[in-house]
């Protein structure tokens, strides 16, 4: 019998020695995975076994001035059928078509179509959401989210904005303020097989959401609610294209209101109102249209309010004295233009007051003509018109308007009385209200501060703010001579009982300008002396009488009547 | 014949030895397997069966039939399978043909499996057994000739023979691979020379590097795309390398301590099939680096036993059974657990004793059987 000789004993030695030293490597090997890079690996895995759900968080909330909230949140329930854990499909089919009022062969679609999980309906009240619960079907899920809710639906749509289907912002100060109003989202860790089925018996991480912050702005509400009715009030009446209003305070530049008639309403904001559904269109195209901030989106030619900047700059250049006295034939030749007054008869001799009292085009062209490019440019600038107001909502349109080195004497001419050039109805007011107030150019604004839930202050909102524009004596004169367009000249209709108003009427002609379509506006401040508060209102495309002085002047002084005392300013003596 | 029994009868009262350690540490390790199976199967078999128990049961038939046919041989006189060599080693082959017949089953996309009315059997566990009976015959006839080239390439064609039946018809790289690497150690120890095995290794280097050029240009096969992905894994985490990947992450997840007992995550569908070849990464991450380096010990146990066995084996032919049985074993280890680290690229080895399948375990009882029975023949020398 043969026997394993020596040289085999040691060949299976070697053998066993290399397969010994091949398994200490794979120790090492395994030492080095799961010591070294055991943390890395760790995470990895974790991240395949964890599932996040979010916790949606609550949006947060738009207050006015006052506290009062203006957007909130709703909790709204989504109702869905789960296909393969319905045990009774005619109880489900009946109790879903009655609750939820909907079409019962829709419902028994829904419910029999074999799919993961089908969505019934959502968007439906809590309530609702809360009595399907109750009658606990297996298969039928009602989650809760939530929606943002406007409790005023229209007012101050175009300022708000409103949300998407995932709660961001999608216009205005929805938008603006994504970043304090969206709250962090919370979220539940869970473990899962590799099939994504949770595990039972793992301990859950679980992270809160934090609602979003408090947004409080300048928007009063009550005001709001003047404005909007007074301009709706013309709306109507005047059967007008659209008619906005802003109303500002005009030492810190906090709007206390803006409308821009028809408004929509934010609660449905797919849905086109109803003047503009007669009109037709594309509808996308509509919605952009019905969603547009006239104020702010929007240019338009100014027209003779813009003689409160060519006077003030008149005024400062020394170009004229309030009582530098003029002549207006009905017309004034430049180079090789002849341009009307809108009294075509002329209105004869009359002082620098009393040509603003009447709006004179001639003695404008004059005094700007005097000021010069050079200088009526610097005052353009300096009263902020060739920049943006810098407001806090997105999409500010910018002024369009000739070049300095393109200007000859025909454009200067028509400028200096609002002609040729375009800019944003709150362009104006800003630059008026530096006039007035003192010399101070503001940035209009609505966001005054952001508060956390528990109220705690986040952040107070600063605005920039340049002093010194204009000169005291000029601020002084300006004021003088717009209290006396309202008092005596062609703003009578902005006088408010009690107080002292100043202002400045226009009635634009619009582009092409035979079209017989014209823009009136009125811009007024109060109290004149002192002034506290600014107003402009534009009224695009009345019919029927068109002038400024005649149908804008009035929305002021409606607004003013029920404002001035609302804010206790001081009636004159 | 007569002579022969109370020659062994006297040597029975004389020296009665028998590897009780080996056995120990194969109850042992079975009992071992047989928890962690549990353990790494019962969700996913709960979620596809039904049944937690579903891979356990048909693990612990499997065994109930290995330790009958462990037995079995052990007390069967192993110089019975002499006469049979011949037989066992064309029926081992015969049996991989049977693939190709109607009775051949296709699981997850590969011919490998033959139905016998009662459950699947692979063929390729039925070639190691074979092949390792059969060469321990033929250098217990031959072991004078090993010396020389032409002997020694006359066994090492038979052992190709088996390898490329089971590398061609069942297209099972891995089985192939092992049943070589049998062959080569079995031969390598029994000739007295090393210069052949030395050339072997080199040619076979060559002649794999060059089919690995022909895979990559010519057949643009997938073979090679496991090489790119086992250097870089992550890289391929959608194709080929998530099994990897996901093996990789159950390993480095178990840290030094693990995560316990049951407490594996990637066994929940994360690493796929885990109760086969992959069976080892949940022994990390539930046992930790401490568990798993506890196994490797006891297969290096185990490993030396049989060592120590086949020196000390009254005869070639039983030293030969049992350092087909060391190579078969060790060869599986090595390989498995380096696939599942991803030292080497991917290939699907069976933890020996550990990974689910009844083959596999049937066989290998079988193999354990017969090492101990040549321990049983051990003499002390006095």
């Amino acid at each position: 019998m043969l026997t394993f000789k020596t040289y085999n004993r040691k060949k299976t030695v070697v053998y066993t020695g290399i397969i010994i030293v091949l398994l200490a490597f794979l120790m090492v090997r395994l030492v080095y995975i799961m010591v070294f890079e055991s943390e890395y690996l760790g995470k990895k895995a974790d991240e395949i076994h964890e599932r996040e759900r979010y916790i949606k968080a609550a949006r947060g909330d738009i207050t006015d001035i006052n506290g009062n909230i203006i957007a909130t949140n709703k909790t709204v329930c989504t109702i869905s059928v789960i296909h393969s854990q319905i045990d009774d499909p005619e109880k489900v089919i009946s109790v879903l078509s009655e609750k939820l009022s909907m079409d019962r062969d829709k419902i028994k679609e829904l419910v029999e179509k074999v799919s993961a999980r089908e969505k019934i309906k959502s968007n439906c009240p809590k309530e609702i959401g809360d009595e399907i619960r109750e009658y606990n079907l297996s298969g039928v899920k009602v989650d809760e989210d939530y929606k943002r809710y406007y409790p005023y639906d229209e007012m101050a749509s175009k300022v708000l904005g409103f949300t998407g289907a995932d709660n961001q912002g999608i216009i205005g100060l929805e938008v603006q303020y994504e970043k304090y109003l969206k709250g962090k989202d919370g979220y539940i860790l869970t473990e899962t097989d590799a099939g994504g089925i949770e595990l039972e018996n793992v301990a859950e991480k679980r992270i809160e959401s934090v609602k979003g912050n408090t947004l409080r702005t300048s928007i009063d509400i009550n005001i709001q609610m003047y404005a909007q009715q007074a301009a709706e009030k013309v709306y109507t009446m005047k059967k007008a294209r659209y008619v906005s209003i802003i109303m500002m305070n005009v030492n810190n530049g906090e709007i206390m209101a803006m409308t821009n008639v028809p408004e929509y309403n934010l609660n449905s904001p797919y849905e086109l109102t109803d003047d503009l559904k007669q009109k037709g269109g594309k509808e996308q195209d509509m919605l952009n249209k019905m969603w547009r901030n006239q104020c702010i989106n929007d240019t338009y030619e100014p027209g003779s309010t813009f003689k409160v900047i060519t006077a003030t700059a008149g005024l400062e250049t020394g170009a004229v004295t309030l009582n530098d006295t003029f002549s207006c034939p009905g017309y004034k030749i430049v180079e090789d233009r002849r341009i009307r007054c809108h009294k075509t008869t002329g209105h004869g001799s009359e002082t620098f007051v009393q040509a603003t009292m009447n709006s004179c085009n001639p003695v404008f062209i004059e005094v700007g003509l005097r000021i010069g490019v050079d200088n009526f440019y610097e005052y353009l600038k300096k009263l902020g018109i060739l920049s943006k107001t810098g407001v806090d909502l997105p999409g500010e349109a910018s002024a369009i308007i000739h070049k300095k080195e393109n200007v000859g004497q025909v454009e200067l001419a028509t400028m200096s009385f609002g002609q040729s050039f375009q800019i944003t109805p709150l362009q104006l007011l800003r630059a008026v209200s530096a006039v007035i107030n003192g010399g101070k150019l503001v940035t209009p604004h609505f966001a005054v501060s952001a508060s956390d839930c528990e109220g705690k202050s986040v952040k107070d909102f600063q605005y920039k703010e340049i002093s010194g524009v204009i000169k005291e004596e000029t601020v002084n004169n300006m004021r003088y001579v717009l209290e006396k367009v309202v008092s005596e000249g062609g703003g009578k209709n902005g006088i408010v009982e009690g107080y002292d108003i100043g202002g400045k009427t226009a009635t634009s002609q619009k582009l092409p300008r035979n079209s017989g379509k014209y823009i009136s506006s009125f811009i007024g401040f109060a109290p004149a002396s002192d002034p506290e508060v600014i107003a402009i209102c534009i009224i695009d495309e009345p019919e029927g009488v068109y002038y400024g002085g005649t149908i804008a002047a009035p929305v002021i002084k409606e607004l003013y009547e029920n404002v001035l005392p609302y804010l206790n300013i001081d009636k004159s003596d | 014949m007569t002579e022969n029994r109370n020659k062994k009868r006297n040597k029975k009262k004389t020296v009665s030895y028998f590897d009780y350690n080996l056995l120990f540490i194969i109850i042992f390790l079975i009992g071992f397997g047989l928890v962690m199976l549990y353990s790494t199967s019962s969700y996913t078999a709960q979620m596809k069966f039904g049944s937690s128990t579903y891979y356990l049961k048909k693990q612990i038939i499997a065994y109930m039939l290995g330790f009958a046919a462990m037995f079995l041989l052990i007390f069967v006189d192993y110089h019975v399978w002499k006469k049979f060599a011949l037989w066992i080693y064309i029926g081992s082959l015969l049996s991989v043909l049977v693939v190709l017949s109607p009775l051949g089953v296709t699981l997850n996309g590969a011919r490998r499996w033959i139905n016998i009315g009662i459950g699947t059997v692979q063929p390729a566990e039925i070639v190691k057994l074979g092949l390792i009976i059969f060469l321990a015959f033929c250098i217990d006839r031959m072991s004078k000739g090993l010396r020389k080239a032409g002997i020694y390439i006359k066994l090492m064609l038979f052992v190709l023979v088996a390898v490329g039946m089971i590398f061609v018809i069942t297209s099972n790289l891995s089985s192939a691979i092992i049943i070589l690497g049998i062959g080569f150690v079995m031969l390598f120890v029994a000739s007295p020379k090393y210069s052949h095995y030395v050339y072997t290794i080199l040619a076979g280097a060559m002649c794999g590097g060059l089919f690995l050029l022909v895979e990559k240009l010519v057949l643009k096969s997938f073979r090679f795309n496991r090489f790119s992905v086992w250097l870089n894994p992550e890289e391929y985490a959608q194709s080929g390398g998530f099994q990897v990947l996901q093996a990789l992450y159950a390993i480095g997840s178990g840290g030094i301590l693990g995560k316990g007992l049951g407490n594996s995550i990637q066994k929940l569908g994360f690493v796929p099939e885990a109760q086969n070849d992959m069976i080892f990464t949940i022994i990390c991450e539930e046992l930790g680096l401490i568990g798993a380096l506890a196994v490797i010990a006891l297969f290096v146990f185990m490993i030396w036993r049989f060592m120590i066995i086949a020196n000390n084996a009254p005869d070639l032919f039983g030293a030969m059974l049992v350092v087909g049985v060391l190579a078969h074993i060790s060869l599986q280890v090595v390989l498995n657990i380096a696939v599942v680290t991803n030292t080497i690229p991917n290939t699907g080895v069976t933890l020996p004793l550990i990974s689910y399948g009844g083959t596999s375990v049937l066989f290998i009882m079988c193999e354990l059987g017969l090492v101990l029975s040549v321990s049983r023949r051990i003499r002390y020398e006095e």
